[in-house]
């Protein structure tokens, strides 16, 4: 009898659980959703962010966080996509095979301010880029390139044997066989992983406070010449992402609209990290659907 | 030490060119998975534009002869193999070897269709996109002549950019056989080529092959009797890694020199 | 080799399209051939010695960096370590004692595995045991936008709703260790949670059924047989998520209050590693002596987290073996 009391309290007890995270989930996004949507306009979204007054928006810091995400991305997805294809298809079982996959395992577990600090040593002083989004988005390159390996890998192994057979045994050699054949077979999976991933370095904060900078330059949107130090352009230039802008305001903020303006930041970036996702599985599908034939 | 090579070699030409000449020629071949012995001392010439075929029961080593034959061993961790197979004068062994070219001579097609996740076309034309055909023309050519050899075309011609991977099973198996054609080999591998699939598509490829042996020396294995019986002209019965007999199909099926191969055809074990 | 040409030549042409089956010499240049195999190898190992040549440059830089307080100030290693006072600015007799730092930053790291590690666990069983279809359905989408809310995001939330709640509820400023443990236990839910769910999918289905015949009941198989087969990958899960509440910078900088000594209670404001290198990194100029503690403050960091990597490879290595 007692066997089976303990087994409905245990049960329930297990259900509340989930139930205690499922509701986490929806209080945070309620919350955010609640307080940022209504601070969220045009206005919001197109000016300046300001230093004193009220008002401010956070222009520069969406322009600066896809712009750092757009060029980190363009560093880790050729390294990431190599890396995985060398640890699927010719990494032997050896001693440097493993070297390196604890070399992955490694970066990826190291805290991201780890990473930032590297960055503030290696780019920001001793090549001499200052906080630029340069050294902010190599640092990035550095926190993101494990999680691409791995997705191309998983991504890879799971191609079967049989394609990269078929190619081989048309005299189509293994790089192109890789290249033509397995590499496009796995792309639904990798181009999902490497989505999921944009959403991470969009919303990563500590790896740049001391690479890409706590401020932006006066930018001005109609100088498109990348080596002007106003245009938004250039690379060499300090810049604050939305994420950090968050942070920013909310530790040194003096504002009199600091909770309007981290409200409707963090609900500007929260979003941009669900469309991340939702992007993701709609686009895995899609590939997914037109390379087997079902579309 | 090449030396040897040649005057062997030139000797065997000569020869070959008396009989009716085998394309390739197995001698004294023996593959291993690391310890495992798992292919012993084969000795067979393989006529040229005719089916020959390989059958035994599972695990016989049948899979392990055709794919050292283009070297697709290679690829397995641990396999190596010993002896020579001679084609057009060369040991295809020796690593001298160009696998990329030794396998656009010697085609191969799979147990498991296996046509690569895009269009039917792009499925043909990728082997010779990679050996250098840029000529629209000549590609569109090229494959249609294979899908008819491969008697596809009238079934596909209207949906050529469609995904290979919409066609059936038996379909899709005649596919992988016209991508193979595209880079005109000599010699066609097949692995139990229709045991994947129904009567009716596993009959279409055998008269596909039948006709294809006009043109091609085809060795298949095959695990069922009858297709052997019907379209082969030489069988090879291996046992355990041995070849126990090998000659004319007719001959075999009707008088088998051997216990064994009675006791196999006759379905008494295997 | 000139005989052999005449061999082939005299053989009946075994091709049609000219090819030859013998190899050329492989020719460096090669790689400009848009097919060759060489051009692929380049980008393929380069990208594996990029990898390998991070981690050595993390560890190598952050090391000598990390030294040079010892080295080059002559701070006292194990006065660095124990010493609870930090006053690095101080211009009379500054101290570094990094202690309440490390304290904090485990203190925030047990208490967030001991917060999140139950509910994660209790949410990875309920999506594998009790509901394995619609509570999978459910729960996916849930962890995987729970862990894709960046971490400001949590810090933000955290400062403004937690912290007012501990101001009113328990006392102080609100901002204390259990405000940052609070934050980072959320933050690492999801990721212990997924883990945890492989890990209970992975038990065998016999070694239930085994026990369901024995006329066990659910709790009892999942007491019993579920979790003692899947510990060490539980274990791992949430050895996992410490690791990660130890990195964490930002989110436990906006509500643990930063205080710089000892705390004495978990109510209290503390610091931590990361906080303290988040808020001082900026301000101090290379090659200053309270730099180069910031420094070495981070190489702790970097040689706890290697531990921590170390500590999975060993619970993971030790699973696999039993
Ligand atoms: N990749 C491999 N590694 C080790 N042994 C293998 C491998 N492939 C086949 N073998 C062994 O070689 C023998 C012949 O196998 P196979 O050629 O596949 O037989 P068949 O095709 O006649 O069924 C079998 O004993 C099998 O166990
Ligand atoms: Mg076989």
């Amino acid at each position: 009898m007692t066997s089976k009391i303990t087994n409905r309290i245990a049960l329930t007890v297990i259900v509340l659980c989930a139930l205690v995270m499922t509701a986490t989930l929806a209080a945070l996004l309620g919350y955010i959703l609640y307080h940022g949507l209504s601070a969220i306009s045009l206005s919001f979204l197109t000016k300046d962010s300001s230093s004193f007054q009220a008002g401010g928006g956070i222009k520069n810091q969406l322009w600066n966080s896809f712009y750092i995400l757009f060029a980190t991305m363009l560093f880790t997805v050729p390294l990431g996509l190599c890396g995985g294809i060398y640890l699927s298809e010719y990494a032997k079982p050896n001693k440097l095979t493993q070297f390196i996959r604890s070399c992955v395992e490694v970066l990826a577990s190291l805290p991201s301010i780890v990473v930032g600090m590297f960055g503030l040593l290696i780019f920001v002083n001793y090549f001499g880029w200052q906080y630029s989004i340069l050294s902010g988005a190599l640092a990035l390159t550095v926190f993101n390139l494990p999680v691409i390996v791995r997705v191309t890998e998983d991504a890879l192994q799971s191609v079967p044997r049989e394609l990269r057979e078929g190619g081989l045994a048309l005299g189509v050699t293994q790089w192109h066989t890789i290249k033509t054949i397995v590499v496009p077979a796995a792309f639904p999976g990798i181009l999902t992983g490497i989505i999921l991933s944009a959403g991470r370095v969009f919303g990563e904060s500590a790896a740049l406070l001391f690479t890409a900078g706590l401020s932006t330059p006066n930018l001005d949107f109609s100088n498109w010449n990348p080596m002007s130090m106003t245009s938004p352009l250039n690379p060499f230039r300090s810049a604050e992402t939305l994420s950090v802008h968050i942070w920013q305001v909310n530790t040194a903020g003096i504002t009199p609209d600091i909770q309007t303006i981290a409200n409707g930041s963090s609900a500007v970036l929260v979003l941009c990290v669900l469309g991340f996702n939702l992007f993701a599985r709609m686009v895995g599908k899609f590939i997914d659907r037109k390379l087997t034939g079902k579309a | 030490m090449n030396q040897v090579y040649v005057k062997q070699n030139v000797e065997e030409s000569h020869q070959n060119m008396k009989k009716a000449s085998p394309v390739l020629e197995v001698k004294d071949l023996n593959i291993y998975y690391g310890e495992h012995h798992a292919v012993k001392h084969i000795t067979m010439p393989i006529e040229e534009k005719s089916i020959t075929a390989l059958i035994g029961p599972s695990g016989c080593g049948k899979s392990t002869f055709l794919r050292t034959i283009n070297r697709m061993n290679d690829l397995i961790h641990g396999a190596r193999s010993e002896g020579e197979i001679l084609y057009g004068g060369i040991n295809l062994l020796t690593p001298k070897v160009d696998v990329v070219q030794l396998r656009k001579e010697i085609g191969m097609v799979f147990q498991r269709p296996n046509p690569f996740p895009k269009s039917i076309y792009e499925n043909l034309v990728l082997s010779l996109k990679f050996s250098g055909i840029r000529d629209k023309k000549k590609l569109k050519d090229i494959a249609e002549d294979c899908l008819r050899k491969a008697a596809l075309w009238d079934e596909v011609k209207d949906r050529l950019d469609k995904s290979a991977l919409s066609l059936s099973g038996g379909q899709q198996q005649r596919l992988c056989i016209a991508r193979a054609l595209a880079l005109k080999p000599k010699v066609l591998l097949l692995d139990e080529p229709s045991s994947a699939l129904d009567p009716i598509s596993s009959s279409k490829i055998e008269e596909l092959l039948l006709k294809l042996k006009e043109e091609y020396t085809i060795i298949i294995v095959t695990h069922n009797m009858q297709q052997a019986a019907r379209i082969a002209d030489k069988t090879a019965f291996f046992y355990q890694g041995e070849l126990i007999e090998y000659g004319n199909t007719d001959q075999m099926f009707t008088h088998p020199a051997e216990k064994r191969t009675e006791d196999y055809i006759s379905g008494r074990f295997g | 080799m000139e005989n052999k040409s005449v061999v082939i030549q005299m053989q009946p042409s075994p091709n049609n399209e000219g090819r030859s089956l013998i190899q050329n010499k492989k020719k460096w240049t090669s790689i400009f051939n848009r097919n060759s195999e060489w051009r692929g190898k380049i980008w393929i190992y380069g990208s594996a010695i990029v990898v390998i040549l991070s981690v050595i440059a993390i560890t190598l830089f952050l090391t000598v960096q990390g030294l040079r307080s010892f080295v080059v100030d002559h701070i006292n290693v194990i006065d660095f370590i124990t010493g609870t006072e930090w006053y690095p600015d101080r211009a009379e007799n500054p101290s570094y004692g990094a202690l309440p730092f490390i304290f904090g930053s485990l203190t925030v790291t047990i208490l967030a595995a001991i917060l999140a590690a139950p509910f994660a666990i209790g949410s990875a069983l309920f999506m594998t045991e009790l509901a394995p279809k619609w509570g999978q359905k459910v729960l996916q989408p849930v962890i995987e936008i729970l862990v894709g809310i960046p971490s400001v995001v949590y810090g933000f939330i955290g400062l403004s709703v937690i912290v007012p709640f501990m101001r009113t509820h328990v006392g102080g400023s609100g901002f204390s260790l259990l405000s940052g443990a609070l934050v980072v236990g959320v933050m690492i839910l999801p990721t212990i949670t997924s883990i945890s769910a492989d890990a209970v999918r992975a038990v065998s289905h016999d070694l239930r059924q085994a026990s369901y015949a024995l006329g066990a009941t659910k709790w009892q198989t999942i007491y019993r047989v579920v979790i003692p087969a899947a510990k060490s990958t539980l274990l791992t899960a949430i050895v996992l998520g410490m690791a990660r509440a130890f990195g964490e910078a930002l989110a436990v900088q906006m509500v643990i209050g930063n205080a710089r000594n000892l705390p004495n209670a978990i109510s209290d404001p503390s610091a931590t590693l990361t906080t303290i290198i988040t808020l001082s990194m900026g301000h101090s100029t290379t090659g200053s002596v309270l730099n180069d503690v910031l420094w070495s403050l981070g190489l702790v960091l970097l040689i706890i987290s290697y531990g921590f990597i170390l500590l999975i490879r060993f619970i993971s290595r030790r699973g696999q073996i039993s």
